[in-house]
């Protein structure tokens, strides 16, 4: 039996569901830090859009466009299936250069908060995060955002159709962003 | 007092001195010598296109505001109050009526005039003389959208500055009477040179292995045309170098990479604007390849901003032809950042190199035995139709040559005075300008 109530932030709080989702972003945050991009990819829909916006720096009365509405502006990322195919394949060729050697790195995913579930078990669930990447030698960058998905119940587990990372950084103090979150 | 002078390459081996990357003394007078006289691309019209509008970029190192006043004029100024020194404007762009200055109020207009001053009367006796203290203003012009601004007064016009690589910019900045749009920028701090990134617009050496895996995969998944070294080294464009500024370019339908009709152009219509507006040759025959603007425009409209001898903040733009729809420009523009972006697949894999190259300069090892940019030396060439000094084929380190000998113009001179610029020559056919 499920026992759906209000958690502390009035978010929707199934205890069952919430650990399962909480165990996926667990799995997906192992899949990342051993370098199982394949795998990672996977976790994926066909459909799928990995967006990662812009973050300007406005005055607190203009913070509506603080992150600028999808389909308006330049985001660090806006890919589909087939871009995110061309980065794993990219990076398992050897010769990525920005990878290789491979970084070092640790997701910490946390806070999750399930805002809605729809009726055909569709979720939309929000993340933050903490990542710490060590490249090279002495190269390091730590990143902290947050991530909003939409997931699918597929065959027993989930697919994430649509991710939008936002970074808590206005210029990105990292040589690339080769890494994903 | 007389300027010191810099030997640092051999043009007759291609021997280079590292120590022009890590040296603190070079720096620190790259920004007076270079940032401090030349005319810097620092935005484009679109990003304030209202009376009231302004974006927030730099100058070199130096903070400025890009506005657009009342009267529809655009203004470059130091973003540094005259009081104190606080920045007046601390976000990214907006739309104001004044500049109001965090620390004590100062408050200026959106030409920079000094508006206001708490206390005038009553705390300064009426002694503040507003008319001497404005921000201290850049000379600006315009190119085709593209803003620059200069704080040397004896710089030449852009348009001599410009010269005759206008004649490429062109193919890509000038096709269409309504211009281009800019969209972004990304903004991320990579620990180079900033003179790296701008020697390597025209390395088409690096392109086959560098950037292996990026364009087999993109060759592979999406069908993007080979990028590999039998089908680069062939290619029937040239290296060109007018007054600093850098170009690669292509000869249609030769060096064609993916077969489009219309060459850069989306559409026929758009190709037949492009070709009244550039004339046959430059409008059908040629596209414009990487480039770079003397000193700091990198590929398209891309900016890198020094911040330390080993420390570089980089800016990209996508810009679009805007007589496209906006669909296409925003498949435009997404596929620019894809490819050359904070996370492009190609630009993120050049940033190693880069440090590396920059870096050697502190070993000396490195500095006993100095770096090479040989390749094509002696074959430079010049021609009738092509203006600028031609390589003798499309993959050469003959603008590496040139791009470190015009730095040591410009380290090396007194004033613009000392500074040459190549006679215009080139035939600029179609009813494209300055002006778009």
């Amino acid at each position: 039996m499920t026992v759906t109530t209000k958690g502390a932030l009035g978010e929707l709080f199934d205890e069952s569901l919430y650990s399962t989702i909480n165990r996926f972003y667990i799995a997906e945050a192992w899949l990342l830090d051993e370098r199982k991009l394949r795998a990672w990819l996977d976790l994926f829909t066909e459909e799928m859009v990995y967006y990662m916006p812009r973050r300007k720096n406005v005055n607190r009365k203009e913070l509506a466009r603080e992150i600028p509405e999808r389909g308006t502006d330049l985001p660090f990322f806006e890919d589909n299936r087939k871009l995110m195919e061309v980065r794993i394949q990219r990076l398992e060729s050897g010769t990525a250069w920005a990878e290789e050697p491979p970084s070092r790195t640790r997701h910490l995913f946390g806070n999750l908060v399930i805002e809605k579930v729809e009726d055909d078990g569709t979720v939309h669930a929000k993340t933050a995060f903490i990542c710490h990447r060590s490249h090279g030698e002495t190269t390091t960058a730590l990143y902290s955002g947050y991530r909003v998905d939409i997931l699918h119940p597929v065959d027993g587990s989930w697919k994430i159709s649509d991710r939008t990372v936002v970074l808590d950084a206005n210029v990105i103090l990292d040589k690339n962003i080769a890494i994903f979150f | 007092m007389k300027t010191k002078k810099y030997d640092v390459l051999n043009t007759e081996t291609g021997r280079l001195d590292p120590t022009i990357y890590s040296d603190e003394e070079i720096y620190k007078e790259e920004m007076e010598k270079i940032f401090g006289r030349a005319w810097l691309l620092i935005g484009h019209e679109s990003l304030i296109e209202k009376p009231g509008d302004f974006f927030h970029t730099y100058m070199g190192e130096q903070p400025v505001i890009l506005s657009r006043d009342k009267t529809g004029a655009i203004n470059a100024m130091l973003n540094i109050c005259r009081h104190r020194g606080a920045r007046v404007v601390r976000t990214d762009d907006g739309s104001c009526k004044s500049f109001v200055c965090p620390y004590h109020a100062w408050t200026y207009g959106l030409d920079g005039k000094l508006e206001w001053v708490p206390g005038e009367e009553e705390l300064y006796d009426g002694t503040i003389d507003r008319a001497e203290m404005g921000l201290k203003k850049a000379r600006v012009a315009t190119y085709a959208g593209l803003i620059f601004a200069t704080w040397d007064h004896d710089a030449p016009s852009l348009e001599d500055y410009l010269g005759d690589a206008r004649w490429y910019l062109d193919l890509e900045f000038n096709r269409s009477a309504k211009g281009t749009k800019a969209f972004g920028p990304h903004k991320w701090v990579i620990p180079i040179n900033w003179k790296t990134a701008v020697d390597n617009c025209s390395d088409w050496y690096h392109v086959p292995y560098s950037h292996a895996s990026a364009a087999n995969a993109l060759t592979r998944i999406m069908g993007a045309p080979r990028m590999t070294s039998d089908v680069l080294w062939k290619k029937k464009g040239r290296a060109a170098f007018v007054n600093g500024h850098q170009v690669c370019f292509f000869r249609l339908p030769d060096d064609s990479f993916d077969g489009n009709p219309y060459g850069m152009d989306s559409t026929e219509e758009n190709h037949a604007e492009a070709i009244e507006r550039l004339g046959e040759l430059r409008g059908d025959g040629v596209m414009l390849g990487t480039h770079s603007l003397f000193p700091n425009t990198v590929l398209g409209f891309r900016i890198v901003i020094p911040r330390g001898p080993n420390e570089t903040e980089f800016w990209h733009f996508s810009h679009t032809n805007a007589a496209d729809t906006p669909e296409k420009q925003r498949e435009v523009a997404l596929e620019h950042a894809a490819q050359n972006g904070a996370g492009g697949h190609f630009e993120s894999d050049d940033i190693d190199n880069w440090n590396q190259v920059s870096q050697s300069g502190k070993y000396a090892g490195a500095r006993e035995i100095g770096q090479y940019i040989n390749m094509g030396i002696g074959n430079t060439t010049t021609d009738d139709v092509f203006p600028g000094q031609l390589s003798d084929r499309f993959v050469s380190e003959q603008n590496h040559r040139f791009f470190y000998s015009r730095w040591q113009e410009f380290m090396n001179a007194d004033s613009w005075d000392d500074i040459p610029l190549d006679p215009m020559k080139a035939n600029f056919e179609g009813t494209a300008s300055m002006d778009g």
